[in-house]
């Protein structure tokens, strides 16, 4: 009886958060229903059926390309996020050295490092080598940028893999890299979910780096499709609105089919074990 | 073992490469324009030369008259294709950091700074068709001393204050022509509309409407009277306590409650639904916005009038200078295709469209035009225009000073007379360089 | 046949133990063996991202430096060296100070308010109650949303002309409040709207920490006769540890490198009352012209990060193994 009375307030409670956290996308949600001239306060919805907004955002967007685009570089750079990621958190885990402390250390740091005094000289590399308006170029600079993170992660889960297994393999006669790859890539299924989730989500939204080093028409990626909307005279709040909606709808997805092991996955490297 | 290895490494290489290929068709015709042959054109033979060309406006309407007018210059020309980009709020930046690493389109709008800021890295024009077309207002804003001619000017700014036409006539009121007569008015129509009306909207988020303030009215203030302070403004014996009262008349239209009450907060995006909703009287903004305006209220009549005079005996003016330009890139690899296509736009047909659908006035003499403020720009043909206030009369760097000074002027954390203390310290520190 | 893989790479057969005591082996190629054996070998494994951080963060990152040493105005070609003027510039600029404060509200405060009820959330999600699956999602989901985009859904509730708080707040006082334009108070608005987005990977960091205590600790506490307090002060907070270390990190950096929803509600102002190191360091470099003090601020910045993280990391490490 107890019990039960105690679930019920936590569900109520529960419920309450929910409902405040929901209000700004409850604003966002009437926003995007309604005409340019509906001058009703942002809490009403919109008394009729107005989907132009999201036509609208679509066409003048050109989200299609701008979605195929920021797809493309967001799945390639996920992907060599993992494999350089999970190949450097190894000996930086199990093989902790003054030199590999020091390596560890330098990846983390990036972390920190501000974007804006590294921009222009960024910049004027990106052109000398040629990696302007190109996939390659963006995909290994948003692979260099979320490194820090995935290796962060990454070193800390493998940490708390016990090394009774590692020595397990040893006596099988495994080398120690044969190992990495037959013991450990298979135990890091959780923390990839992890990593996949927030790395695929700060590459999707990516404003700064799209904005400087894809600057053809036809590579552009959503943020900087949406962007065109703030004009200097007006900014089509509708349009932005439905722009962003549409734009996290896939992030949404993945985060909701990837939430199970994402739990897992920072367990595994946040608890004593 | 062997297996997950090489599957593994497997798909790390198929990943370079194929983000390399899928790249590839990118990366040849990046930043320089590079030359690619036309595909589907096999027999011709001829090389495609693709030109960049990046433009600060977003506006519907213009976005579409520039593509138009390319669309005809390409189809004119097989061999030129054109990677024809827009961006309002980024492109000051971008272009800094393009300029920073030497790598500019080969086209672009130098947005009133031909000369002061872009100057280096543009080719001269001078020889050009179109240069002796320039109209007398703006043909010294883009020729130097040398006669280096620096942009093709599309349309030039003439700016003062535009206006709601219908609530002038409602409430009685004759176009000011003193900022006192602007101040009696702006009291006037905030009283008999209940408080409805707050006469001016500007914004501190965007603060270049506080610098646009500042820059239009100093002009009346300490250049456009006979007894003026041009000179001593050039020559560095400028009295800065004479710029006090500029800082002060911002303030007595925010004491009168003659402007926004959220200043600090409010965005320049916001202005041209509440200027459609009757909120706002004048606006002092490009002409670009008044199709942001009819988009809400289509049928709202808008007029532009000159910049009323400060100084007694004085008559208004307006402010000029550069709105809509092309300038082309001095170490762009097609200097003659670039040229060319300036060639196409400064043809009368193609500057008039412009010109009609910004609503300014075109760059070039004998251009024929029939829009909303045609009437307004006749009506007041005779009017002097000055260029803007800070790009004669204080250094590069100044302006933001001049827009985040006026916010804080606005806020209450700086006094006028702490105003053109500060302005005198930035000038003097700028001036060193 | 041509090999596949690199030799590190093959299996080796060779290694098994047997066959090392059967096999006479030249010695040579024992200690080959050996050093292939041994740790350092490993390190291969990050060369690739040591290579792209060289190239891509370090490279651009210590040219940077130097552009704070220079009166540079960003874009132009002309550069001087001129010492550390810059750096005295910074030091003395008062505005500078505001905006150092700043900072620290926007990174230490959302740290704070962020673990704080990331981890009430992750208590009241883990295990009882109805729908739990749903409040999470919608507590997450704000985490991604792009920061520009979540400043401008908040600058709609906001703003002081038809901003909905305000709609509620005419409501009942008849008078709007133009809450964003006081420094006292935007200052901390803007801190609660990083807090809001970003408490969606706290909670999920303690939520998967809840679920990884096994039950057995608690069922030796009931039995001890231990209070729920108790039962939360000695066996869940301590055993979340960890969890507490990475959440913390993650967030102060996060919070401390605040851009986008400043950019979006109040553009750093009125004047530079809300700016925040990087806002300001963006403004120093673009609108100014001034490269130079924005490099400066930004190595600054850099330094102050690193400080802060650091201190925290060994003072958070240090309660982990005491416990």
């Amino acid at each position: 009886m107890k019990q039960r009375k105690r679930a019920a307030v936590y569900t109520i409670v529960g419920l309450i958060v929910a409902l405040v956290h929901i209000v700004p996308f409850y604003i966002l949600l009437t926003v995007s229903f309604k005409d340019l001239r509906d001058m009703s306060s942002k809490w009403v919805f919109p008394g009729y059926w107005f989907t132009g907004n999201f036509v609208s955002a679509w066409q003048n967007a050109h989200l299609g390309r701008a979605f195929l685009n920021t797809g493309v570089i967001t799945v390639l750079s996920v992907v060599l996020i993992l494999i350089f990621g999970s190949l450097a958190a190894f000996p930086l885990a199990r093989y902790q050295s003054r030199l590999n402390k020091w390596v560890y250390g330098i990846f983390v740091s990036a972390l920190i490092v501000p974007p804006l005094t590294i921009l222009v000289p960024l910049y004027k590399l990106f052109v000398d080598i040629g990696f302007m308006n190109t996939y390659f170029g963006i995909v290994l600079l948003h692979v260099t940028f979320q490194l820090s993170m995935a290796i962060f992660l990454y070193t800390s889960f493998i940490g708390t893999i016990p090394r009774e297994l590692d020595e397990a393999a040893m006596i099988d006669g495994a080398t120690k890299t044969g190992m990495f790859f037959r013991i450990i890539l298979p135990l890091l299924k959780p923390v990839t979910a992890t990593i996949v989730i927030m790395n695929a989500n700060s590459i999707w939204n990516d404003y700064q780096f799209s904005l400087f080093f894809l600057q053809k028409p036809d590579s552009r990626t959503i943020t900087v499709a949406l962007s065109s909307f703030f004009g200097e005279n007006s900014a089509q709040i509708g349009w932005i609105a439905a722009g962003s909606l549409m734009a996290a709808i896939p992030s949404i997805l993945v985060y909701i089919l990837l939430q199970k092991y994402f739990v897992d996955g920072i367990a595994a490297g946040a608890v004593k074990g | 073992m062997r297996k997950r290895a090489f599957w593994f490494l497997a798909l790390a290489m198929l990943l370079v490469i194929f983000s390399g290929c899928s790249s590839r068709p990118d990366s040849g015709s990046g930043n320089g324009g590079s030359v690619e042959t036309g595909s589907g054109k096999i027999g011709s033979g001829k090389a495609k030369t693709t030109l960049s060309m990046m433009v600060n406006i977003s506006d519907e309407s213009l976005t579409k008259a520039y593509r138009e007018i390319v669309d005809g210059f390409t189809k004119e020309n097989p061999d030129i294709s054109v990677n024809l980009q827009f961006d309002s709020t980024g492109y000051e930046n971008t272009m800094k950091v393009k300029m920073a690493a030497n790598d500019l389109p080969d086209i672009f709008d130098t947005h009133g700074w031909a000369k002061l800021r872009y100057g280096d890295y543009l080719a001269d024009l001078r020889d050009e068709p179109w240069a002796s077309q320039l109209t007398d207002t703006i043909r010294d804003v883009v020729t130097d001393k040398d006669g280096k001619v620096y942009a093709l000017v599309l349309t030039e700014a003439k700016d003062g204050l535009l206006y709601n036409v219908g609530m002038l006539e409602k409430y009685g009121i004759e176009v000011p022509r003193t900022f006192d007569e602007m101040v009696a008015a702006g009291e006037k129509i905030k009283k008999e509309s209940g408080g409805k009306t707050t006469p001016f909207y500007l914004s501190g988020i965007d603060d270049s409407m506080i610098g646009q303030y500042l820059d239009n009215f100093a002009n009346p203030l300490l250049i456009t009277a006979k007894d003026n302070d041009g000179d001593a403004l050039l020559n560095g014996s400028f009295d800065w306590s004479h710029m006090t009262p500029l800082a002060q008349s911002l303030l007595t239209l925010q004491k009168q409650g003659l402007i926004n009450e959220d200043v600090l907060t409010a965005k320049r995006s916001d202005l041209p639904a509440a200027f459609a909703a009757e909120k706002v009287t004048f606006a002092l903004v490009g002409p670009a916005f008044m199709d942001s305006v009819h988009e809400i209220a289509p049928d709202m009549k808008i007029g532009i009038m000159p910049v009323p005079s400060m100084v007694a005996g004085d008559e208004p003016t307006f402010a000029g200078g550069e709105r809509n330009t092309l300038a082309v890139w001095k170490d762009s690899k097609h200097l003659d295709e670039a040229k060319k296509l300036l060639q196409y736009f400064a043809k009368p047909d193609n500057m008039a469209k412009l010109s009609n659908v910004s609503k300014n006035p075109p760059g070039l003499k004998d251009v024929k035009t029939d829009h909303e403020l045609t009437p307004y720009y006749e009506k007041y043909a005779n009017i002097r225009v000055f260029p803007y206030f800070d790009r004669v009369y204080l250094p590069n760097g100044m302006w933001d000073v001049l827009c985040k000074n006026g916010t804080e002027l606005l806020a209450g954390r700086m006094t006028p007379e702490q105003f053109s203390a500060s302005m005198k310290t930035e000038v003097e520190r700028l001036s060193k360089k | 046949m041509p090999r596949f893989l690199p030799p590190w790479l093959e299996e080796r057969e060779e290694m098994k133990p047997d066959m090392m005591v059967t096999e006479a082996v030249p010695r040579k190629t024992a200690g080959m063996r050996r050093l292939a054996q041994s740790p350092v070998m490993l390190n291969w494994m990050y060369l690739p991202a040591l290579l792209l951080f060289a190239v891509f963060i370090y490279y651009p990152f210590f040219r940077g430096l130097l552009i704070s040493f220079t009166d540079w105005d960003g874009y132009s070609q002309a550069l001087h060296y001129i010492g550390i003027d810059n750096y005295k510039r910074m030091l003395s600029d008062s505005r500078v100070h505001t905006v150092i404060i700043n900072t620290l509200i926007y990174g230490v405060g959302s740290t704070l308010f962020q673990n704080i009820f990331g981890l009430l959330y992750a208590l009241l999600l883990n295990k009882h109650g109805k729908g739990k699956t749903f409040v999470r999602v919608i507590v997450y989901i704000p985490a991604i949303v792009s920061p520009i985009i979540m400043g401008y859904i908040w600058y709609f509730l906001l703003q002081y002309n038809g901003g909905a708080i305000n709609d509620i707040i005419t409501a009942f006082t008849g008078k709007p409040v133009n809450l964003l334009a006081d420094p006292k108070v935007n200052v901390w608005i803007i801190m609660v709207v990083n807090t809001y987005q970003f408490l969606g990977i706290a909670m999920m960091i303690f939520l998967s920490g809840l679920q990884g205590i096994s039950k057995d600790y608690y069922e030796a506490a009931e039995m001890d006769g231990a209070t729920p307090f108790n039962r939360f002060f000695n066996i869940t907070f301590p055993l979340l540890a960890p969890a507490l270390t990475t959440s913390i990190i993650l967030n102060l950096i996060g919070g401390l490198k605040l851009f986008d929803v400043i950019a979006a509600l109040t553009n750093g102002g009125p004047g530079y009352a809300s700016a925040s190191l990087s806002t300001m360091m963006y403004q120093l470099y673009f609108a100014r012209q001034d490269a130079g003090l924005a490099a400066s601020l930004g190595n600054l910045m850099f330094l102050l990060i690193t400080a802060i993280s650091l201190t925290s990391l060994y003072f958070l490490r240090r309660k982990e193994l005491s416990q």
